[in-house]
Formats: structure tokens, C-alpha cells, sequence
């Protein structure tokens, strides 16, 4: 029985995350008074707000051989400049501003595709110098910023609640079952397991590896933009740091959730459960007072003894 | 008796690899083994060199016993036993020379040439072996054929002074027959000087002719022995696993007049053909044809090519294609995913990415496909990678059944498997024709061929002869892929087109250093001075040492994103604790060249990609100088500014830094240290084998790296006289592209230590040219990024991404 469940652990991996996610918890409530239903609200959709860009995030690592979006900080800023820039007040002033932010984020993910399909260069160099150039982008946007006309649909998305749940928070669960479905049930998720795994073999297979490999980068990008608009809903605003927790906290939701970083398996639960996992953390550490140096050294600790832990290495038995 | 193996038993899994083996081997003694893959001969051999530690089993070497335990590839080195890998274990990023230090690293005296030992050793050993073979020894590897890549792998085994024992793992697989007859000859030769030679070969009649005694191996254990005066190629096939693997089949007359109705499925022409037939070939459905000719003549090109598209260049197919490659591991396996999705992602891949998709409801037909193959149904559910290579094999060529695809192409899809599974496979491909399709059949075998039903005998990329039916025997093929050689001249244009295009990105760092410079002294002629050099270069150091510290770790193929904050937590414990008490301050330094140590050994012990390890470290750095220092501010120690302002007459003090940075890179490069550093960078396994520690060439290799940070750092502290824990966020980007710039490969395996000083001047000098003309430095990211992607760009215009392997 022991046994059995060991290597349901190893194999569902999700499983721990959840478990980190509970043990928290009960800790949280335990210790500190101040951690009540309240907190919760604001962890979930803190996590929310994280887990749309890990999820895009999740889909490149899986496609596999070290690919990284490390262009997701830059995009989820700049989309925030932009629809701070464009939206009008009025019931129709989101369009404009959606419209443009699915334009530009299609764009750039389509840009890192063909920097790594086409000119063949590695993903974490192409999205990273893709981050450059936007951050410039965005320093030019910034240049125009006036006042946020706050679209009434956009804030209703980002700070509204149903009920007691956050709007935010369904919009999450929604994009999370859309990709899971995607990932475990349909075909697309069968194309990218199979790259990650073994990109040769999956050319031979007949699997367009191109075309999964792009649409991956593009959705990525696209959840890192609605995400910044989102963001600058939420937040009334947007400023140049913005997006920065994005970078390392999206491939920390993925790691902790026990997608491989190697690529080929993928877990939206997992990047569901990890996004909540780090939040926590995070939050854990604010209630604590410690200090934004120590919250950012016990994150990288974290990440690197959780990956030191599940290592890299796809199975290979030796022959 | 020079070695015996007692009881070995190795078990990977529910695999024996080794059952219960014993094995003697006389001094001076030839040993032929042989047996199909799979059979434990591969096992066998890593346990006698130290790369496997056996389960149970005793050894003994040169009358000593061996304690496996303590046995690792290097004290097998020791002892006098070489081995040449089947897989090729040279390093194409080195030079011959350089491959030779990696198998003898004993040979390497410290001097700064000590290189020029390895190239009389390289010439010496390949003329020995190889009489009248002239591979000159500094060209790279990577720029050689494949029979001169042999060579040197059996060269370099060879030519060890205290070789006791030679194992050579199918030594002649690419060599021609003059070159495998020399190393016959020279086998015996040592053996008559008492060296014991091992030669594995699925070349049934040379291991006849070359051994004195021969061994076959069948599941794990030895099944058979006998003097190789007293065996023939029959006695050696039927101890391997059986009869009928040698005696072809001859088609049936029915089966190729019923092919020659079918429509034509695949036409070749234009450049695919020689002089010899004008007409364009047509492959039609209900065919096997066959495709072969000397290794590396075409054959994978073309079979590539029919995969590729529909109509290209001389060629047009009209229906679907699958492939099915013999190289299970590399084009073949997904190795995470059990046996049936295996097989069912040949149905799945080309659907679209929104159909759902349920195994269980194409089980059957997974079961059908399956069975045609004879593959147990109980191994379905099981992961891949616990079949043997032919049952995996069959799951891969089962993948290819699933839907009918009008040409089927095969890759050598019988390599290394066993003669049972090859009988169930030919069997299937005869199938296969007779339901209508066309099958595309490359071997390495020639006896295969005698299952086609035609036969396109490539040459020097070209379709140089056609045999069909009664025409195919293995004299004929055998006398047309060697007829079109002598005609074949060198392929060099398109070779040479990229070298000349990697000659101009190996100086583009130079060009642009010079045109930059060039501009600003143009604009402003105080720039040339020595005053001008010491204000414009200041800035320049810092990046150089960063971008030396990063050239390092992509040597390795891997990446730093947390050098930039590493610099600036050095630049914040320096201006800080440092000054307040040395002694803790120098602790401090200690520790930091101990974590990044350990942060090396993390990512190769743990096989975590180096990104998001030094991702996470590069908040750890910032976390602790945030902590450390939360606001800019501190000083300078004395001693500090006063190392980093010494002073040459005539040379500005920051030319001077640069200059020694760069010849300290230079030389760490050349060195010894630096050679294996390289060659880790593009052939991990073969160093492992050749008994060099991966993990402590990896911390090695950090910290080299941590040293020019921790330098960069300090030059930070002592110009500045104030720290800031985002004083070097900047540098990370910077420095890859110095690095990018500067001609290194971000594959790892090749560094231009003088071309990235050059190129973080160049990039340096940029924003201070762009500042100059009255550009906003908002631009400054996106034009150090967008040269970061044209240079990119230039690279695999001239195929270096390619170069690997």
C-alpha cells in the first residue's frame, strides 16, 4: 500500500504541490490570527493573476531542450502600458485596448517562434533579446501615459466578484481547464508531449512540429498579455517594473507542480497547485515582515531545491 | 592468462544484461566475439573497462585481482585497457592532436606547448595503423569524413606505450576493405608482441580471418566457442540465435511483375541522377526498393528528402509517407510514454491539435498492428524503454501501420536487432507491398537487399545504378557503389561557402571593434588619446570580465542569467564588508566562489538546465546584496583601488586590465584544462568514458567563471568607490551578447576568449557612440538586442547551429 502510493506520488507529481499547498495552509491559520477566509480571497487571486502566464509558461517548457519564455515580464508590462494608453471609459473603451494587446502579444510570440524555428536560435537567447526590444517598447509608451480611463468591463474582470469568488479567479480556472483539456485530452497536447520528449522522433512520427512549437510560444505570449491588461485593471495603473515577479515566478509555479523542465510532461494541475504553492509562500513571507531581499533569496532557494530534488533527466535506461 | 572474468551478472531492471559470464583472455591472445545486439556483449565490455560495476562477479587483471567497487574507466586506463566505442567518442569540436590528449592525457607536460607532443603522437599513431592514411592533426574533427574519424578513434586507443588489452566494438563499420585489411594486420602484429586484442564485429568473416579463438554471446551468456581455425560464418550465425539469418529470399516472379502494374508513386530525376541513366526513375506501389551504396553516399539524403515535401528538386511523390528509423534512441522512442501511445502517435500526429483523443477506443487496432509484428499485447501497457531494442523497434515500425500511408520509408530500421525480430520484420515488409504500397528500403546490410524486389545503388549522391529481381546479389551491389567512387570528386563548394562566411563572423567582432572606434575617434579625435582610452574604456572592463565569466559557462553549452547580479553582490560585499572587516569580507568572497561552485555541480549532478538554476540564483545575489546594502552607498578599501591602478608606462590602466583579462582566458583556453573544458562543452559521454569526473569539471568550470565575475565585481568597487546591488543587472544581457558577438557557439564546445573582448568593447563603446550622436539610451536595450539576433541570425546563415556532432 506504502508502496502504491509512493509511486502514485512519482507519477502524479501535482500531488505534492497540493500537499505544500495544504501544509501551508494549515500552518498559516495555525500560527497567525491574522491569516483568515479574507487572505485567502487575496491569495487566490494573486495566484490567478499568476497562474495564466506559468500555464504559457508550462506549454514552452514542455516543448522541450531548455525552451524558455523568458519574454513574458516584458510582454505582461508593456500590454499593461498599452491598455493604459488606449482604453477609454466608456462600455466599449476595452476593445481598442484587447484588441491591440492580442495583436502585439500574437506578434511576439510569433517573433520568438521564427527567431528559434527559423534562425535556429535557442529560446531562452531569442525570447530574452525579444524582452529587450519590448522593454524599449515600453519605455517609449511610457513616454505618453496619461490618465488611466478604467474601461468599467476591464475593472469588473480584474477586481468584481461573483458571489464570493473573484471574477479573477474564475477567469483563471477557465483558462486552466481549456489548457488542460488541451494538454491531456486532445491531440495538440499528444504533438507537444512528443517533441518535448524526443523532437527528432516526433518529425519522423509525422507530428508538425513547427506549427506546435509556435502555437506554444503565441500562447504563452498571449496569457502574458491579457494578463498585463488584467494587471493594469486590477492595479488601476501600470509602472515599468511591473511584470517583473512574472519572470521567475511563472517558471517556479511550473517547476513546483512537477511539470519536467526537461519538457515532454506537462501538468496544469501541478502549475495550478504551484502557483498557488508560491503565492503562499510569498504571502507568508509579507505576513512575516521579512525583508524583499530575504523574500527573494528564499524564492530562488526554493525553485533550485525543488528541481535539485525532482532533477532534469528524462528516464533513460541504460543498455 | 592476462584477464579472467568470473560469474559476471549485470541486471538493468527485469533486463540480464549478464548472466553468470566467464571469460578468459590469454596474453598475445585475438578473441573474436560476436552476437547479436542485445546479447550482453556491449555489457561485458563496459564492465572489463571500468564504465559498468557488475552485480556479482569476480575479475582479475594482469594477476592482480580487481575490486569493482574501485574501478572506475580511468584505472582501467591505468592497467594498460584500451577501448574503441562502436558510437564514435571523439570530441568534433577538438582538434586530432587535442583528441589525442583526451585518451592520453598522460603524455602532457606543463609548458605552453605542450600540444606539439600530441601532434607527433597523433601522425606517428595513424601512419602506424593507417600507413599512407595523412590526416593532418590540427585540423577539428568536426571537418573530417567518417572513415578518417575512425581511424583516429583507433589511433588513439592504440598508440598507449602500456597497452595490455585492445577492445575494439565493430572497429571497421566505416572503414573501406584496404583500411580494415591494415588494421587486421596491425592487430595481429601487436598481438604477436603480446598485446590481447578483443575485436566484436557483426563482419562475420573478418573476426573468422583476424581471431584465434571465437566467442558468441546470446542472451547475456556465452553460448559458444571454438578455435576460429575450426568455425565458419554458418557455425557462428546458428550460435548467435539461429538459422536462416544468411540465405535470402528470391522474389517471387509474380510478386515484381504485379509491382511493375501499380502507379507510380515516387519519380526521381534531374540532379538525383548520374550520367549513367538519363530516363527519370519511377517507384511504383506494391515495390520494395532497396537503397544502397557505400555509407554516406546519398542514401539518407534522399530517403530524407522523400520525407521532406511532396515535390522538391528532381523529385515527386504523390501519396502519404511514414519513416521508420533504425536509431531508436535518437529519431525513434518517446521514452516517457508506454508502448501503445508509442505506437498510436503515428495516427494521432496528424490530426488536429483540437480532436480529442481516447487510447482506449484505438486499442484495437494498436493490438492489430501489433500483432502483424508478433509483439506481445501484454507489453503494450509497459514503458517503452523496458523492451529490448527489437521489440522497441517493432513498436516503432508497428507506429508506421497504424493508417495506411502510400510509402512507407525505412532508415536501416533492422540495426542491432536480433535475428528473430528481423525474420518478423521482413515478413511484414513483404506485407506491405503486396497490400499496395511502396516501400523505400535503406540498409547498411547488403544481404538485405536480397529481400527487394529492385535495388538504387547511390553514389556520390547520385542514383548510379538500378539492379531488380534475379540482377541483386551482394557482388552486384558491392561492385556498383564502389564502380561510381573513383569518378567522385570532392563535394568542397558548399563546405567551403560556410567556411569562408564562419572566417567573416570570427572577425566580425575585430571589423566592428575597429569601425566603432574608428567613428568615435572620427567625431571626436580626443578619443585616441591616452586620456580619451583610460575615460572610454573604463566602463568597457567591467563587461569584458562579465562577459569572459559567461563565455565559460556557454563553453559548457549552458547560460548564466545571474552573472550580472553576481558582479553586483561582489561590488556590495566589497564596498561594504569588505571595508569594515577584511577578514569577514574575504570570507564572504570564499564563500561565493564555494556556492558558485556548488552551483555547477548542481546542474550536472542533477541534470537541471543551468537557465533556471541561475535564474534562481541570480534572486539569491540580488536578495543578498539587497539585504546586505539596501541602498547604494559604501567605499572603497586602499589596497583594492590601489591592484586595480597599476600602471604600465605608455598603456592606459584599463587597456592594460583588458588585455591581461584577455590573454588570462586565452591561456586558461589552450591549456590542458581548457581542452577538456571544450570537449565536455560537445561530448559529455565520451569524456565520461574516457574517465574524466563531468561534476568536477562542471564546478571546475564555475568556477573559472566566478573568478572573472568576482574580478569584474571588485574593478566595479574599486573605480566606482561605491556599490550597488543593481549596479550589474545590465551586464547579463550584455555579456551573452559579447559572447554571441565575439564567435562563440551557443551550443557550447567552441570560445573565442580574444573575439568576446573584443566584442564587450565593441558593445561598451556602442552606448557611448549612441549617447554621443544624441540617441535616447531608451534605445540602448533594444539595439544591443537586435544585434544580439542579427548576429545570431549571420551564425546559422552559415550553418553553425549544424556544426554539432
Amino acid at each position: 500500500m506504502a508502496e502504491r502510493l509512493w509511486t502514485a506520488m512519482q507519477q502524479q507529481r501535482w500531488i505534492w504541490a497540493a500537499l505544500g499547498v495544504l501544509m501551508l495552509w494549515i500552518a498559516l491559520t495555525a500560527l497567525t490570527a491574522r491569516f483568515s477566509l479574507h487572505s485567502l480571497s487575496g491569495v487566490a487571486v494573486s495566484a490567478s493573476f499568476l497562474l495564466m502566464p506559468a500555464l504559457g509558461q508550462m506549454l514552452v517548457i514542455t516543448t522541450g531542450r531548455g525552451n524558455i519564455d523568458l519574454s513574458i515580464p516584458s510582454v505582461v508590462t508593456f500590454s499593461a502600458y498599452v491598455t493604459v494608453v488606449t482604453a477609454g471609459s466608456g462600455p466599449h473603451g476595452l476593445w481598442l485596448p484587447l484588441g491591440l494587446v492580442a495583436l502585439a502579444s500574437v506578434g511576439v510570440g510569433l517573433f520568438n517562434a521564427f527567431l528559434l524555428l527559423v534562425l535556429r536560435i535557442p529560446a531562452m537567447i531569442a525570447t530574452l533579446a525579444t524582452g529587450y526590444v519590448l522593454a524599449t517598447a515600453t519605455l517609449l509608451v511610457n513616454a505618453r501615459v496619461g490618465i488611466f480611463q478604467r474601461p468599467p468591463l476591464l475593472t469588473y474582470l480584474a477586481t468584481g466578484r461573483v458571489g464570493d469568488l473573484p471574477v479573477m479567479l474564475l477567469i483563471a480556472f477557465l483558462v486552466a481547464i481549456l489548457v488542460g483539456w488541451l494538454v491531456s485530452r486532445a491531440a495538440y497536447g499528444k504533438h507537444l508531449s512528443a517533441i518535448g520528449q524526443n523532437i527528432v522522433a516526433a518529425r519522423y512520427a509525422g507530428v508538425p512540429v513547427a506549427r506546435s512549437i509556435a502555437i506554444a510560444f503565441t500562447t504563452s505570449s498571449l496569457l502574458a498579455g491579457f494578463t498585463g491588461m488584467l494587471l493594469a485593471g486590477y492595479a488601476g495603473g501600470a509602472f515599468l517594473e511591473m511584470g517583473t515577479p512574472y519572470l521567475l515566478q511563472s517558471v517556479g509555479a511550473v517547476v513546483l507542480g512537477g511539470t519536467l523542465i526537461a519538457g515532454g510532461s506537462a501538468s496544469v494541475l501541478g502549475t495550478f497547485f504551484g502557483a498557488f504553492l508560491l503565492v503562499l509562500v510569498v504571502t507568508t513571507m509579507q505576513i512575516a515582515g521579512m525583508p524583499a531581499g530575504t523574500q527573494d533569496i528564499l524564492q530562488g532557494l526554493i525553485i533550485i531545491c525543488v528541481l535539485s530534488v525532482a532533477g532534469g533527466r528524462i528516464r533513460h535506461r541504460a543498455t | 592468462m592476462l584477464a579472467t572474468l568470473q560469474g559476471i551478472a549485470k541486471s538493468y531492471g527485469d533486463t540480464r544484461a549478464n548472466k553468470d559470464v566467464d571469460l578468459a583472455i590469454d596474453r598475445g591472445e585475438i578473441v573474436g566475439l560476436v552476437g547479436a545486439n542485445g546479447a550482453g556483449k556491449s555489457t561485458l565490455m563496459r564492465v572489463l573497462c571500468g564504465v559498468t560495476e557488475p552485480d556479482a562477479g569476480a575479475m582479475t587483471f594482469d594477476d592482480a585481482a580487481i575490486d569493482f567497487s574501485g574501478f572506475s574507466p580511468q584505472s582501467a586506463r591505468e592497467r594498460g585497457i584500451r577501448i574503441v566505442w562502436q558510437e564514435l567518442s571523439l570530441s568534433p569540436n577538438l582538434t586530432v592532436a587535442e583528441n589525442f590528449y583526451v585518451e592520453q592525457p598522460q603524455f602532457a607536460r606543463t609548458t605552453p606547448f605542450w600540444l606539439a607532443n600530441y601532434r607527433r603522437l597523433a601522425s606517428e599513431a595513424i601512419d602506424r595503423i593507417f600507413p599512407g592514411a595523412h590526416i593532418p592533426t590540427d585540423r577539428l574533427l568536426a571537418d573530417m569524413t567518417i572513415v578518417q574519424r575512425q581511424m583516429v578513434e583507433i589511433a588513439r586507443a592504440a598508440c598507449d606505450p602500456a597497452l595490455k588489452l585492445l577492445i575494439l566494438d565493430e572497429p571497421t563499420s566505416s572503414l573501406g576493405a584496404e583500411r580494415s585489411q591494415q588494421l587486421r594486420s596491425f592487430v595481429r602484429d601487436i598481438a604477436a608482441a603480446g598485446i590481447s586484442v578483443i575485436y566484436i564485429s557483426h563482419k562475420l568473416s573478418e573476426v573468422l580471418s583476424v581471431s584465434d579463438r571465437v566467442i558468441a554471446m546470446r542472451n547475456g551468456a556465452i553460448a559458444w566457442e571454438k578455435s576460429a581455425a575450426d568455425a565458419c560464418v554458418d557455425d557462428l550465425v546458428n550460435a548467435m540465435g539461429g538459422a536462416g539469418a544468411g540465405h535470402g529470399r528470391i522474389p517471387s516472379h509474380e510478386a515484381v511483375g504485379a509491382a511493375a502494374q501499380g502507379p507510380v508513386r515516387v519519380t526521381i530525376s534531374g540532379s538525383w541522377l548520374s550520367g549513367g541513366c538519363a530516363d527519370p526513375v519511377e517507384l511504383r506501389a506494391g515495390e520494395i526498393v532497396g537503397l544502397a551504396g557505400l555509407e554516406g553516399s546519398g542514401q539518407k539524403e534522399l530517403l530524407q528528402a522523400l520525407f521532406g515535401t511532396r515535390r522538391s528538386d528532381g523529385l515527386e511523390r504523390q501519396e502519404t509517407v511514414r519513416y521508420v528509423s533504425g536509431d531508436r534512441q535518437v529519431e525513434g522512442v518517446f521514452p516517457l510514454w508506454a508502448v501503445q501511445d508509442n505506437v498510436l502517435i503515428g495516427r494521432v500526429a496528424g490530426w488536429a491539435g483540437w480532436r480529442s483523443v481516447r487510447t482506449a477506443a484505438h486499442m484495437s487496432d494498436i493490438e492489430e498492428a501489433a500483432g502483424r509484428l508478433a509483439l506481445d499485447h501484454e507489453r503494450l501497457h509497459s514503458n517503452i524503454l523496458d523492451l529490448s531494442g527489437g521489440n522497441q523497434q517493432k513498436a516503432i515500425v508497428a507506429r508506421a501501420l497504424l493508417d495506411d500511408a502510400g510509402i512507407i520509408l525505412l532508415d536501416d530500421p533492422t540495426r542491432g536487432v536480433d535475428i528473430a525480430a528481423k525474420r518478423d520484420f521482413y515478413r511484414v515488409v513483404r506485407e506491405m507491398a503486396e497490400g499496395g504500397r511502396l516501400v523505400i528500403w535503406l540498409s547498411t546490410e547488403d544481404l538485405e537487399f536480397l529481400e527487394c524486389d529492385r535495388v538504387l545503388v547511390l553514389s556520390d549522391g547520385r542514383i548510379a545504378a538500378q539492379l531488380s529481381g534475379e540482377a541483386i546479389s551482394e557482388e552486384a551491389i558491392v561492385t556498383t557503389s564502389f564502380a561510381g567512387q573513383e569518378a567522385a570528386s570532392g563535394t568542397g563548394t558548399a563546405r567551403d561557402r560556410s567556411r569562408v562566411l564562419s572566417a567573416l563572423l570570427k572577425a566580425i567582432p575585430f571589423i566592428s571593434l575597429v569601425l566603432v572606434f574608428g567613428a568615435m575617434s572620427y567625431q571626436n579625435p580626443l578619443v585616441a588619446s591616452s586620456f580619451g582610452l583610460q575615460l572610454l574604456l573604463t566602463p568597457a572592463v567591467t563587461l569584458v570580465l562579465v562577459a569572459l565569466a559567461q563565455m565559460f559557462i556557454v563553453g559548457g553549452s549552458e547560460i548564466d542569467l545571474g552573472v550580472g547580479f553576481f558582479c553586483g553582490l561582489v561590488n556590495v560585499v566589497s564596498a561594504t564588508v569588505l571595508v569594515t572587516s577584511p577578514g569577514l569580507g574575504l570570507g564572504v568572497l570564499a564563500a561565493l566562489v564555494a556556492a558558485y561552485a556548488l552551483m555547477g555541480l548542481v546542474i550536472q549532478a542533477r541534470a537541471i538546465p543551468a537557465i533556471v538554476v541561475t535564474l534562481g540564483a541570480s534572486f539569491i545575489w540580488a536578495g543578498l546584496g539587497q539585504t546586505i546594502q539596501p541602498s547604494p552607498g559604501g567605499s572603497s578599501p586602499d589596497w583594492l583601488r590601489a591592484i586595480f591602478s597599476i600602471k604600465v608606462p605608455g598603456i592606459p590602466t584599463p587597456l592594460l586590465i583588458v588585455a591581461l583579462a584577455g590573454m588570462a582566458a586565452f591561456a586558461i583556453d589552450r591549456s590542458p584544462t581548457g581542452t577538456i573544458l571544450r570537449a565536455f562543452g560537445s561530448n559529455a559521454l565520451a569524456l565520461r568514458r574516457a574517465g574524466w569526473s563531468q561534476n568536477r569539471y562542471a564546478m571546475l568550470r564555475y568556477t573559472i567563471a566566478c573568478g572573472f565575475a568576482m574580478t569584474a565585481g571588485l574593478y566595479v568597487t574599486a573605480s566606482n568607490g561605491a556599490s550597488d546591488i543593481n549596479a550589474g543587472s545590465s551586464y547579463t544581457l550584455l555579456a551573452i551578447a559579447a559572447v554571441v558577438i565575439g564567435g562563440c557557439q551557443l551550443l557550447g564546445g567552441v570560445i573565442a576568449p580574444l573575439g568576446v573582448v573584443a566584442g564587450a568593447i565593441t558593445l561598451a563603446l556602442i552606448g557611448a557612440l549612441l549617447a554621443s550622436i544624441g540617441v535616447s539610451t531608451d534605445y540602448n536595450a533594444a539595439v544591443q538586442g537586435a544585434l544580439l539576433i542579427f548576429i545570431l541570425a549571420l551564425q546559422a546563415l552559415a550553418g553553425w547551429r549544424n556544426a554539432r556532432g
